[in-house]
């Protein structure tokens, strides 16, 4: 199936730190940090996914960052399409992957085969 | 909006929610106060800026209105209090000076006018900081209550507007506002000037550090109407990394990705057309 976005190692790994917790709201660098992408990966990324609808993203309250004394952070989280989408796509590569590893397998049979 | 608007007062609850505070104010400081004109000065004020919003998504009326209640607090008269209901709808409405100077009088029109010069003289292209002070030392003193009330309230809701635009208010505010402030005997409004934008230039102390400026200097690359939304993205991010090296290897990854987001941003459009 084609999905709205490409998905690349990073987008997966992304989407992979999101869906852990679809509700919780995270800044650029948390996900940053939980999805293990440098942010000069992680911004175009961002971008991407906030295009094709499946993240949004939002300023947080300032009354926070002024009681904090800090510039206000940009908060994103997954849209309910964006999570079903992004988990049906997750899935759909498992089992991509999990079908041509059990196919290598079955291909060669013997000392590699049963190593695997 | 070309057209004149139909002035009438909002439903009589509306009207006594909208100026409560104000009225309340005035009991106090100014019972003798021409409650009435200052009612109408709202209206005519509210219906030229119907539609208009502030960065904080506020009706723009809330505005005037504010700046009006803070010289409301000092006791200011009726034309001063009429002139900060009316001192953006000539600049920002069709709304014009015959006009104003017909329904409301001479004084207040005078009043309006010279807010409006003392913006052209510090928003001028050659402005410079012995010009714009040779400007407030011969302007009226009422014009300079008005301004320095105006400037009270921009501060109170400066975290709405782009960084870069905060830093400068800031500076401003220090620099001309807060000594004009203390030179009307507006003590206590010159000391909140002055609080509100220190802290607003030390919430924004990155914005100036070699991090912040190859920061903001990149933006550059995106296009225009992205550019704000990232930079403060990412001096908010800068301000979660304690340690300088971590915000200089932040501020250089960002960097090294920014063609591929520049392409990103400016190639929306056909990526929401696969969606559909």
């Amino acid at each position: 199936m084609k999905y709205a976005v490409k998905m690349t190692a990073p987008v997966q790994q992304v989407l992979r730190a999101m869906l852990e917790d679809a509700a919780v709201p995270r800044y650029g660098l948390q996900i940053s940090k939980q999805a293990d992408l440098e942010p000069g990966t992680l911004y175009p990324v961002m971008a991407r996914l906030e295009g094709v609808g499946w993240v949004e993203s939002s300023w947080e309250n300032p009354d926070l960052s002024i009681k904090d004394g800090r510039p206000r952070r940009r908060y994103y989280q997954l849209t309910k399409d964006g999570a079903e989408q992004a988990r049906m796509a997750l899935a759909e590569i498992s089992a991509r992957r999990e079908k041509r590893r059990s196919s290598l397998s079955a291909a060669q049979p013997g000392p590699l085969g049963a190593a695997l | 909006m070309n057209g004149q608007p139909q002035i009438q007062p909002q439903s009589a609850a509306g009207q006594d929610d909208a100026l409560g505070g104000l009225r309340k104010i005035l009991r106090i400081t100014r019972p003798d106060a021409d409650v009435e004109l200052i009612r109408r000065a709202y209206d005519v004020a509210a219906s030229w800026h119907q539609g208009q919003t502030r960065m904080s998504g506020d009706p723009h009326i809330t505005h005037p209105l504010a700046v009006a209640t803070i010289l409301a607090e000092l006791a200011a008269a009726d034309q001063m209090l009429c002139a900060a209901m009316l001192h953006d709808t000539i600049q920002d409405t069709p709304y014009t000076f015959a006009a104003l100077s017909a329904e409301f009088g001479a004084e207040v029109a005078a009043l309006v006018a010279g807010t409006i010069a003392l913006d052209q003289v510090k928003g001028g292209r050659r402005r410079n900081q012995s010009e714009v002070l040779a400007a407030v030392r011969s302007a009226d003193t009422r014009v300079l209550a008005i301004k320095v009330a105006d400037r009270l309230h921009n501060m109170r809701t400066v975290e709405f507007i782009a960084h870069a635009k905060q830093l400068r208010k800031s500076r401003e505010s220090l620099d001309i506002f807060a000594p004009v402030a203390s030179q009307l005997r507006m003590d206590t409004i010159g000391a909140e000037l002055e609080t509100v934008a220190y802290a607003t230039m030390k919430r924004n102390r990155h914005a100036r550090s070699a991090s912040g400026r190859l920061l903001t200097a990149m933006t550059a690359l995106l296009p225009p109407a992205t550019r704000t939304r990232w930079c403060e993205e990412w001096l908010g991010e800068l301000h979660t990394l304690p340690a300088r090296r971590d915000r200089a290897s932040f501020a250089i990854h960002t960097m090294l990705g920014l063609p591929r987001l520049a392409y990103t941003v400016c190639n929306r459009a056909p990526d929401r057309r696969r969606a559909g």
